[in-house]
């Protein structure tokens, strides 16, 4: 039995609020890279405005966050998990920023560049937005095994980029690519990857969050 | 190197059938703050009375195991209980001056051991007050009754009345649970500063008073020490699943 029921309720207000701010990333990075794909200049501009929903789920989770201390004054486990909302939310609002400079990419670039298609940068999005999702629902179980395979998945993200640096790298030997789109797509990618391993920050703090300390 | 003061192996005690400790084993150490957690009934508040022998004067009280202060176990034969209570002071829930002036308070226990030299008796009594933060609220009323002290000031009193006779540990018993915010964070300063020079072991319900001020915890449940370890630890990474549901406040 426990007498902490409105604690309780909190705490998976918290969980649902980082669910939704995570479903809203992902979203992001995804139509973010559609747009970029397809020069679709003004979902790209849309996506750039919303990345102010994503800020403001930030400064809420923050506040609710600064809430529950203040008035539960959490200890243990409860510490743990209110520690780890805190630094996974800068993660997902980085991502959310990321999201945002592809689409700015978008924006920038000219609209008769010849697009130049990799399967494996849309990989690399598919991916990291695996990644993402896994690692907050991972939180949400507190299942530690779950969030370790995060971490793992992002050697394949690693390696698809390292592929997509190859690839660009002939196109340009071979003239097959625009010098300003290589630099972009280059750019998309990279953005990709830091997105993976913003992936891996929030699965090594679910880590935290279950056994109290970072993995060596 | 860690300095322990009081080494407690197998200690069990007995009020008539009602077993209150079962097999406690711990050390406290010395210059350090330990608190004694637990919910009411666990025994927090008999194992502190152990360490001076305070639970004597129950009748019916059965004490077995040891108890080792700097190596000799106070439940010997022969031990000089009176000695015992000079070093291991105590400072009880409720502020207990006794009736006569302020200065009366601090002197009483040096006078009783005999002491009647006039400069000695000033020097312990404002050394005292100066130790337990109350000098410069008290300085030039040391005639007046201790019982026109606040709750606080009180309780600040009965310390200073503990440091008198040059104790090297100070149990606490709730100490501050019948004060308000203010006078309870003097006295947990207070913890803090004495700490430099005392071994001070303390009960308290406070879960965050426990966090602030103590170096090491332990926590009792029926009698038992379930976990006992550095504070940190035991508020970040309890490692026992009964000590989180306590702390966390799941416990029912």
């Amino acid at each position: 039995m426990t007498y902490r029921t409105q604690f309780e309720n909190e705490l998976e207000e918290l969980k649902l609020s980082l669910m939704k701010m995570g479903d809203l990333v992902i979203k992001n990075i995804h139509l973010s890279l559609n747009a970029f794909m397809e020069m679709d200049v003004t979902l790209a501009n849309k996506i750039i405005q919303d990345d102010k929903f994503v800020n403001q789920l930030e400064y809420e989770i923050e506040k609710e966050c600064m809430h529950i201390i203040l008035k539960e004054q959490p200890v243990a486990k409860d510490l743990r998990l209110i520690t780890a909302v805190l630094k996974m939310i800068t993660d997902l609002e980085r991502i959310g920023d990321h999201a945002a400079d592809i689409s700015k990419l978008t924006v920038f670039m000219e609209k008769n560049s010849k697009i130049f298609i990799l399967k494996q940068v849309y990989k690399m999005a598919q991916y990291s937005e695996e990644m993402i999702r896994i690692a907050l629902e991972s939180f949400v179980n507190q299942d530690q095994e779950i969030a370790l395979k995060v971490i793992d998945t992002d050697d394949i993200v690693d390696d698809y980029f390292n592929e997509v640096k190859k690839e660009v790298a002939n196109a340009i030997r071979q003239n097959n690519i625009d010098a300003d789109y290589a630099l972009y797509l280059m750019m998309v990618t990279k953005y990709l990857e830091r997105i993976g391993d913003h992936a891996v920050n929030i699965a090594e703090w679910v880590i935290f969050s279950i056994v109290g300390h970072h993995r060596k | 190197m860690v300095n322990n003061i009081f080494t407690i192996s197998n200690l069990n005690l007995e009020y008539g059938s009602f077993q209150a400790l079962k097999q406690i084993s711990l050390n406290i150490e010395n210059k350090k703050v330990t608190a004694l957690i637990g919910p009411s009934g666990c025994g927090k508040t008999s194992f502190l009375r152990c360490l001076n022998r305070m639970n004597d004067l129950i009748s019916d009280c059965k004490v077995s195991g040891d108890v080792l202060y700097h190596e000799e176990n106070i439940y010997g034969k022969n031990y000089n209980v009176i000695s015992l209570r000079t070093k291991v002071g105590m400072v009880f829930q409720k502020p207990n001056p006794f009736p006569m002036s302020i200065y009366e308070n601090i002197a009483y226990g040096p006078k009783c051991q005999g002491l009647k030299n006039k400069n000695e008796l000033n020097r312990i009594v404002e050394m005292s007050l100066k130790k337990s933060a109350l000098w410069e609220e008290v300085k030039d009323r040391l005639k007046n009754s201790a019982l026109s002290l606040s709750g606080g000031q009180q309780q600040r009193l009965c310390i200073a009345r503990a440091i008198a006779m040059e104790p090297e540990v100070i149990l606490m018993d709730e100490p501050t649970s019948a004060l308000d915010p203010i006078a309870t964070l003097k006295i947990e300063q207070l913890i803090n500063d004495l700490k430099e020079n005392y071994a001070i072991v303390i009960v308290t319900h406070s879960m965050q008073q426990a966090a602030r001020i103590s170096d090491n915890t332990a926590f009792f449940l029926m009698g038992e020490l379930v976990e006992y370890d550095e504070t940190d630890i035991i508020f970040s990474t309890p490692s026992n699943s009964k000590t989180e549901e306590y702390i966390t406040g799941r416990f029912g």
